[in-house]
């Protein structure tokens, strides 16, 4: 029995002493410098294969592990001081979490910084905070929540981009007579119900929340109208609006289901890939009546970021050096259907016309979802409104979960 | 006998050092965190009782307990009955038996997470069609979509797996019964109906009991089901207990606060399984 015992503790111990053999080969015998890239982003992952395999036979003696998974991957390894060497992560609270805790490299004094696009920076910026002065990562592509629209139908139906928020109307109300479906809402999925933040860019300001946070506004004085667009738009609506999660609304969408849709730019892919033929056009929601154009929500999807402690730092900024290439990035931007950030590289996609005008005079603004405070939950409350309709309960509990999580 | 003993110390070890590293210790750690304002990352301070003070003003917490004990009574009862229907059908002398048993514990054998991504297909896809094509109003929507429904698909789906288990819990009871008593009784002239409440239940009872506690227990903890179903929408009418401690707390940098909701929500499961025993195992005694 005990011999038995013995046996088997040996077997543990070895097979454990075997996988920390295996996490252990950062040193390689051979001379070739290992690094950790980890990357958070699912769509992206074929991409960042294809300039890594790029890369690597352009620098033989450097080998790139890729990473991807939740990024508790992060949070976690921040507490145990063990991330990875490279970063790429979203514009997200994550980011600023990162940055105040001081564990990434400030990139304020490189050259890189220079070739991108000063709103994108000035964005990653606010997520920081005032307490810690520093660029801390380099965005690298940028997502944006248009009105994408099917542009055969659009056509078919004589239709014209609206811009102004009655004209959107008009347009949405030609549809329906029509008997097509105007929008394919997805609103199963809580996390689609993303216009609300141009509303609130648009309508509220784009400093709403810092308002917010000194006392001086709050939902019920400033979203007033916000809400009851949101509900105007849910008229046009197809008869399961909460139904329909995401991934069918794709499809729905490119089956030609409805005339417009309400995504971010990421959609794009997935839906050109339920059907290739599919000819598709964006442009801004138009908030409000105001004839100059509606501010377009464009946030940082990628940003690339390195650890201030690596052991590598010659080679992971020889990679960074390499991403921010204009060629390189061009191709992550064809590839991933990304809006650009480094200056000179242009996303050509005659889909993204409609909103070139926005992108290049910075009529943009990141998303204020982001301000928000961690832990709220707002989609799931900005759900429920749309199903209550009553506006009133509706705005008194933002209000109040902010400051519930914000007093915590 | 002294070397007995020296045997189960030895096979003990192992399990009581797995248990405290992997149980006992993170549960401790927890506590303790629940008297901090830790995010599950960074810096942290004592902040006190205020996590615990903060979650009784907590709308969303209250919600979602309350979601949760409609959701585990109904869902309790439901399975018990059901279960113990099939276990009596499955028990009689039927063609098939074996397999007829083996096909109604297979639900137990998948995964929570597939079976509620398949049923999540049949509620948004499925039924739609057939609502449709048939031109039922009430079938021709997602009911996982309706605020005053999705708790009902998710009942639907739970039940639907958990019956498996607790059939095979009722018709190990039920083997035990020795067919003498029901063949006395049926001399006596007894009916199907005196029989089941007069022999069959009582001897069942601690079955019964078990499987009262199991179930319930099990649905109150009810997680992965909701994830894949709703996410604890439309709005947050399904948000379990389980499901708000890990998005809060994992996603929603809140980790030291619902920490305090665990702990919390741990003592509560333990009064309702101590008081369940108590009640139920009472009830079987006096019946028996």
């Amino acid at each position: 029995m005990l011999k038995k015992l013995t046996v088997g503790i040996i077997t543990v111990a070895l097979g454990a002493s075997l996988l920390a053999g295996c996490s252990n080969d950062k040193g390689n015998a051979d001379g070739k410098v290992t690094l950790e890239l980890y990357n958070n982003k699912q769509e992206s992952i074929e991409t960042y294969k294809g300039l890594i395999k790029e890369f690597e036979s352009q620098n033989p003696n450097i080998e790139i592990k890729m990473e991807t998974g939740p990024e508790t991957i992060i949070t976690t390894g921040l507490t145990k001081n063990d991330l990875p060497d490279l970063m790429s992560i979203g514009g997200s609270p994550l980011y600023g979490e990162l940055g105040r805790a001081g564990v990434l490299y400030d990139f304020s004094d490189t050259d890189m910084l220079k070739k991108i696009n000063s709103t994108y920076v000035d964005m990653i910026g606010d997520l920081v905070g005032p307490e810690k002065d520093g660029v801390y990562g380099l965005p690298y592509a940028a997502n944006a929540i248009p009105v994408i629209y099917n542009k055969t139908k659009f056509e078919e139906l004589g239709l014209k981009v609206p811009k102004t928020w009655d004209e959107f109307i008009a347009t949405l109300e030609k549809v329906k007579a029509s008997g097509e479906t105007p929008i394919y809402f997805t609103l199963k999925d809580s996390w689609t119900a993303l216009q609300w933040y141009t509303l609130e860019a648009n309508i509220a300001g784009k400093d709403f929340a810092e308002k917010k946070n000194a006392g001086k506004t709050t939902f019920v004085e400033s979203h007033d109208q916000v809400a009851d667009k949101m509900l105007t738009l849910l008229k046009y609506g197809h008869k399961d609006n909460f139904g329909v999660g995401y991934g069918d609304g794709n499809n729905a969408f490119a089956n030609g289901e409805s005339v417009f849709y309400l995504q971010g730019n990421w959609a794009i892919p997935a839906i050109e890939k339920a059907n290739p033929n599919i000819k598709l056009g964006v442009f801004p929601l138009p908030a409000t009546n105001k004839s100059d154009q509606s501010t377009l929500i464009s946030s940082v999807d990628v940003l690339l970021a390195m650890n201030k402690s690596t052991e590598h730092k010659d080679e992971a900024m020889k990679f960074i050096k390499f991403m921010m290439d204009e060629e390189v990035s061009q191709k992550y931007i064809d590839e991933q259907k990304a809006l650009p950030t480094i200056k000179g590289v242009l996303q050509q996609d005659p889909s993204f016309e409609g909103i070139k005008e926005n992108l290049e005079s910075g009529n943009i603004v990141g998303s204020p979802e982001y301000k928000y405070p961690v832990g709220m939950a707002p989609a799931n409350i900005i759900q429920e409104f749309l199903i209550e309709k009553d506006k009133k309960v509706f705005l008194k509990k933002m209000d109040k979960e902010w400051e519930k999580i914000s007093n915590r | 006998m002294k070397n007995q003993k020296r045997m189960y110390l030895i096979i003990m070890i192992p399990a009581v050092l797995l248990f405290f590293t992997f149980h006992t210790y993170p549960a401790l750690q927890g506590l303790f965190y629940s008297f901090t304002n830790w995010k599950g990352y960074g810096d942290w301070n004592f902040v006190g009782l205020k996590n615990y003070l903060n979650l009784f003003e907590d709308k969303r917490v209250l919600d979602a307990y309350i979601f949760t004990f409609k959701f585990a009574i109904i869902s309790t009862i439901l399975v018990n009955f059901l279960s113990l229907l099939i276990a009596l059908g499955l028990n009689g002398k039927i063609k098939f038996q074996k397999t007829l048993r083996a096909i109604y514990f297979l639900p137990y054998i998948l995964s929570g997470l597939i079976v509620a991504f398949i049923f999540n297909f049949i509620f948004a896809h499925f039924l739609p069609n057939i609502g449709d094509s048939l031109g039922i109003e009430f079938l021709s929507k997602n009911i996982l979509g309706d605020k005053n429904l999705a708790w009902i698909g998710i009942v639907i789906v739970a039940v639907w797996q958990a019956v498996a288990f607790n059939t095979l819990l009722y018709l190990a009871g039920l083997v035990t019964i020795t067919e003498d008593l029901y063949e006395a009784a049926s001399i006596d002239g007894a009916g199907v109906w005196t029989k089941f409440w007069k022999i069959t239940f009582p001897l069942i009872a601690p079955f019964f009991t078990i499987n009262m506690v199991l179930s319930m227990k099990g649905f109150l903890m009810v997680f992965d089901q909701i994830v894949a179903l709703t996410g604890g929408g439309p709005g947050t009418s399904t948000e379990s207990i389980s499901l708000l401690i890990y998005r809060d707390g994992f996603d929603g940098g809140q980790f030291a606060y619902q920490s305090a909701n665990a702990i919390i929500y741990f003592i509560v499961i333990v009064i309702i399984s101590v008081l369940q025993m108590r009640v139920l195992e009472k009830r079987g005694v006096e019946n028996s």
